[in-house]
């Protein structure tokens, strides 16, 4: 086991909160925590392609980063519009 | 030797997530939470391409890391500025302070005097 299993290994421990916030609370709260969990997750491919060696899991991780970006766009826009 | 760089920016690529997202658990505010986004989507992700960049070279796995970071600085910023801002309208309906809030509301459509440094 290198480096980058036991770090991405670590990593899972950091959804598991994420995950949890994400899932109950105010609005604003999990919406947050999305954002956070967008990151963490990109973070994530990125170790896990350098720990398994399949380097094309990279577009993987290029793919999440720039969704999470236009997810978190239309969420605040409808954050806005709609939500109370 | 390397391998100590890598594994130590490894290290703390995770350290400060860890330590990010326990933080952000435990802010109850959420314009304080999204402080929290900053670093790991900013030194982290650098981090790691770093420590991608000592180990694979010049490749262009390495490049898609550096084009990650790239993006996730970029996201960080102009996403946590527009959820900012849709929490503000949601609650206020309006973007700009009301009156008697920290920032006089009168100021702002005004052009902005600069007094002469004496």
């Amino acid at each position: 086991m290198n480096i980058w299993e036991i770090a991405a290994e670590v990593m899972i421990f950091a959804l598991a909160p994420l995950a949890w916030t994400t899932m109950r609370g105010d609005a604003r709260h999990r919406l947050v925590s999305f954002l956070m969990a967008g990151v963490a997750v990109t973070l994530l491919l990125m170790l896990l392609t350098m720990a398994f060696n399949r380097m094309p899991m990279m577009d993987v991780a290029i793919a999440l980063a720039l969704m999470s970006f236009g997810g978190g766009i239309v969420f605040a826009r409808f954050f806005e519009r709609h939500l109370p | 030797m390397k391998t100590i760089v890598i594994e130590a920016l490894i290290a703390s690529a995770v350290v400060i997530t860890l330590a990010s997202v326990l933080g952000m658990l435990r802010m109850k505010d959420p314009f304080q939470r999204m402080h929290y986004i900053s670093p790991p989507a900013s030194v982290s992700a650098l981090l790691i391409t770093i420590a991608i960049f000592l180990q694979q070279g010049l490749k262009p796995e390495s490049f898609k890391a550096a084009f990650i970071t790239l993006v996730l600085i970029g996201m960080n910023t102009v996403v946590t500025h527009a959820v900012a801002r849709a929490f503000r309208i949601a609650e206020t309906k309006n973007w700009r302070p009301k009156p008697g809030e920290e920032v006089p509301v009168d100021r702002l459509d005004e052009p902005v005097e600069r007094k002469e440094a004496a």
